[in-house]
């Protein structure tokens, strides 16, 4: 007890503070089950079987057994979930590209997204609890970015092993190590976790040197302390540090111009955050939280030409919030919520890498709960978000549960999500001196500057959209998502899960004007209107105690709805195969780029009472957009695609009594390759892993 | 009504079609058939430079729509070319480009429907030293865009280059493709494919030599 003082003294000192109420209170759940409690999806803790959204759980056994290292390697394997490249490894969830998942870890925001991007191999899994995935917009609870839903990473001091050590090795020399301690007394619970991840990189493009994925260095820590103040107060300290170091070798190729570059990239990211939990009653408890994060990458090159290249991206976010849940009675709970944001990017992008550039947030939220009865369930939300940069944006949800009976739940939701328009859409002031020097300006101050310019009489032509240049206003979705769940007996269950995403203000880039010289201006502006639709279908089966089976499809179509007017009204054009124009059909339209129309996976999945495991997951994804060849700026049959493909993984492994557990595993089986569209699926890969964890003490929670 | 209406038209069909007949041999107006020509080199590549840029000669390939054949470059000075080539610049015999009067302009829409010009249509000549051209120059402006990630060059659909011939004459041009043997390259073409099948033009065009403005 004396000590304590001391660690939260020190971990405050440690970059701010971060709280995490959430995990505190949750049973150690080896397998999901309906009584799961799922956090995310409500704020609240509530069963899985309760919720009124769809929400996936992954678990640490199934983390652990996948043989996943990092984060992209378990969300990819999930349906409706597809992994992206490009600014590093984002997901595009139900059709949206990856700036539209908020991606949390113990309920705080990751920032440090590169065009949109969030790199999801900064995180690593080996200290994980548990994943949770709510689908559709949830702006309700967390604002922008939360579009097309919300990744929780959750991690918990209070169960588990009190030293737990791992190592692992595989091809491209990677080695990934773990360490991780946890101490537990009557009133205090402390978790620490060490890992580092070292590899070669790979290099899969033929007659290249230059490695798709480069040597890199990654180290990251995280700290939990949970501490029960008093029967009533708790207190929850988060710190998390990752530093990353990349040697690029990189190739850009720009109107014909190749240029190599070597160099290297250094990313570091610090979160923290302290919560005060308080119980007034059993009817009311209340959470302060605070939380603060900086990302910080420096990417410095150096040309072949001896011109160095020098790109700086600082990102920090420091936030407050209390949420306060009140239960009126047993029939209805409400929780509401107020906060503030202080955002801001420092970066070389912008006119001055010096200068911060500030967004300031302040929001408020409620949602309330009715239960009528045990079958029905419905569940209101709104929020509001005004801040200093954009226009404000309110964010509505409606969802409802019902349960036929033990065997049938369904489920509705209606909701709204935005996401803001960030950093770059509104300061980026970048001038390409390599590719004829056009420029892109942010839309915050797009007009100022061009009209400098122009004064300077540097301008040649101003567009039209130069004129509608205003302030930003957020994206909007609609989402609707509807949900039926069949547990078919004891052994089976499927899931069917209708979805619509319409999406309006997207934002694009749009030229406003001409230099002089005839080089391009851009900006941004909301012009865009696009939807995501289909349904995924998910069904498990155990076969016998030691066998069984599960797996998801995804059925997806996207389309840009300008797009499908302009076709419709017949001024979109396409060639045929001897390069002769023709009116475009409705009907070639294939949608957004990126988006595969179907996705399948499958895992099967053997467990003994020994302690043996093994599995088989294998994951189908259909051919998808990726460039326009025909200069209609419209996605049809004629242009490039990239192949479908199979990939297969495969782990196996035994847990000893003693605590030592082995593993070893293949991924790609097959050995598919496409340098091109897939950097990030390297050929057949093989690991070994061994795991030693001190004798299991038990959770002195009850 | 429309009983008497089927007769008329029937009527007026079989006295045109009579009037076709009888004065097949005097006809002045009759659609110009489109002439496809193939794999015309323009400016090809020579090597990769130590700046990563594509290297060649720096020709251009001179073009007559009158006889279908390739003009010497010796004969730059005169109008027996209507359209020149070199690399993704697309020259008319006019202003800083040779002494005819051509110009050009960009219609969009289909090749086949374009059948007249029409009449307030501004043609625009060449200006080097302006860096203006008739066929704008660049990616997405006037025939074609530029991939800076496949690196490869397509022709936009829908795109027809409506030309003013050195004598003064109209023709119309759709470019077909951009790479030798009129195949387009796959985005995963080798580096060495993309470097030295480019700038070979395929292309189909009407011309209509009486000097009226329909095709």
């Amino acid at each position: 007890m004396k000590k304590t003082p001391y660690l939260f003294l020190i971990l405050v000192l440690f970059q701010g503070v971060k709280l995490s109420a959430q995990s505190r209170f949750v049973k150690d759940t080896l397998d999901v089950s309906g009584d799961s409690v799922v956090v995310t999806a409500t704020r609240t803790e509530r069963k899985l079987n309760n919720l009124t959204v769809p929400v996936t759980i992954i678990n640490a056994k199934t983390i652990q057994q996948n043989g996943s290292l990092r984060l992209t390697d378990i969300l990819k394997e999930q349906t409706g979930i597809n992994l992206t490249s490009g600014f590093g490894a984002g997901i595009q969830l139900q059709g949206l590209n990856p700036d539209y998942t908020i991606i949390l870890i113990n309920g705080e925001p990751l920032v440090g997204r590169t065009a949109g991007v969030l790199d999801l191999n900064r995180i690593a899994l080996g200290n994980i609890k548990k994943i949770e995935i709510v689908k559709g917009p949830s702006s309700s609870l967390y604002g922008s970015e939360a579009m097309a839903g919300v990744i929780n990473i959750i991690t918990d001091a209070t169960m588990g092993a009190p030293l737990t050590m791992g190592l692992r090795y595989g091809t491209y020399n990677t080695v990934d190590a773990n360490l991780e301690t946890k101490l537990q007394t009557k009133h205090f619970q402390y978790q620490g976790f060490i890992n580092s991840y070292n590899t070669d990189g790979y290099s899969i493009r033929p007659n290249s040197n230059s490695r798709v994925t480069t040597p890199i260095d990654r180290y990251s820590t995280t700290q939990q302390i949970m501490w029960d103040q008093s029967s009533q107060t708790n207190i929850v300290l988060n710190t998390r540090f990752t530093n990353e170091r990349i040697q690029n070798e990189i190739a850009v190729a720009n109107n014909g111009i190749t240029i190599f570059s070597i160099g290297k990239e250094n990313i570091k990211d610090v979160n923290a955050s302290a919560t005060i939990n308080h119980r007034f009653s059993k009817n009311l408890k209340t959470s302060l939280r605070t939380y603060t994060t900086t990302y910080d990458a420096v990417q410095n090159l150096l040309t072949i030409n001896g011109l160095p290249y020098r790109d700086v991206l600082n990102h920090n976010f420091k936030r407050i919030e209390n949420q306060t849940d009140w239960d009126l009675s047993k029939k209805i709970q409400a929780v509401f919520g107020v906060g503030a944001v202080l955002e801001g990017v420092k970066s070389s992008r912008y006119d001055s890498e010096k200068v911060r550039k500030q967004n300031d947030i302040q929001y408020a939220f409620t949602q309330w709960e009715w239960k009528p009865s045990e079958q029905f369930t419905l569940i209101g939300g709104v929020r509001f978000d005004q801040n200093t940069q954009f226009a404000s944006a309110y964010s509505p949800k409606l969802s409802m549960l019902y349960k036929l009976n033990p065997q049938h739940q369904f489920r509705l939701s209606v909701g709204q999500g935005f996401k803001a328009p960030d950093f770059r859409q509104l300061f980026l002031d970048f001038t390409n001196a390599a590719a004829g020097s056009y420029s892109v300006f942010g839309s915050a101050q797009a007009q100022q500057v061009i009209a400098k310019l122009d004064a300077l009489g540097q301008i040649g032509n101003l567009f039209p959209n130069y004129y509608l240049l205003k302030a930003l206003k957020p994206e909007y979705s609609n989402g609707i998502h509807f949900t039926w769940d069949w547990k078919i007996n004891t052994l089976s269950a499927v899931s069917l899960q209708l979805f619509r995403n319409d999406i309006k203000n997207l934002i694009e880039s749009q030229q406003v004007g001409t230099y002089i010289s005839g080089a391009q201006i851009y900006s941004y502006l909301n012009i865009g209107r696009a939807f995501t639709t289909g349904f995924e279908l998910e069904g498990k089966h155990t076969i016998n105690s030691n066998w069984s089976v599960n797996g998801g499809y995804q059925y997806l179509r996207t389309g840009d709805k300008d797009q499908i007017a302009e076709i419709k009204s017949g001024t979109v054009y396409t060639k045929n195969s001897q390069g002769y124009s023709r009116l475009m059909k409705l009907n070639e339209y294939v949608g957004l780029p990126n988006t595969s129309m179907h996705k399948l996976q499958v895992k099967i999945n053997y467990n003994s009472p020994k302690g043996y495991y093994l599995n088989l997951r294998a994951t189908y994804r259909s051919k998808w957009a990726v460039n326009n060849n025909n200069g209609n700026e419209v996605f049809d049959n004629g242009d490039v695609f990239a192949s479908g493909y199979v990939a297969m993984n495969s782990a196996a492994g035994k847990s000893f009594k003693n605590g030592v557990s082995l593993q070893a595993g293949i991924d790609n089986i097959s050995n598919y390759i496409d340098a091109t569209n897939l950097p990030n699926l390297p050929g057949r890969t093989f690991y070994t892993s061994i795991k030693y964890q001190l004798q299991q003490i038990k959770n002195n929670k009850k | 009504m429309k009983m008497n209406l089927r007769k008329i038209t029937m009527g007026l069909g079989l006295s045109i079609a009579l009037v076709a007949c009888s004065k097949d041999e005097e006809i002045i107006v009759v659609p110009v058939s489109a002439i496809t020509v193939s794999n015309l080199a323009a400016d090809t590549v020579t090597g990769l430079g130590v700046d990563g840029r594509p290297q060649s000669a720096g020709t251009t390939t001179y073009y007559s729509l009158v006889d279908n054949k390739v003009i010497a470059s010796t004969d730059a000075a005169s109008t027996k070319w209507d359209i020149a080539f070199s690399s993704t610049k697309i020259l008319v015999n006019s202003g800083t480009s040779g002494p005819g009067l051509g110009g050009a302009f960009v219609y969009v829409g289909l090749f086949d429907a374009l059948k007249t010009i029409p009449a307030d249509s501004n043609f625009a000549t060449d200006n080097a030293n302006a860096a203006s051209y008739a066929i704008p120059l660049g990616s997405g402006k006037a025939w074609y865009t530029y991939d800076g990630l496949t690196t490869l060059i397509s022709p936009i659909a829908g795109r027809v280059l409506v030309i003013r011939t050195a004598t003064g004459k109209f023709a119309k041009i759709e470019i077909l493709n951009y790479y030798k043997g009129g195949v387009t390259l796959p985005a995963t073409a080798s580096v060495n494919d993309k470097l030295f099948k480019q700038r070979y033009y395929t292309f189909r065009y009407a011309y209509q030599p009486n000097g009226s403005k329909t095709f």
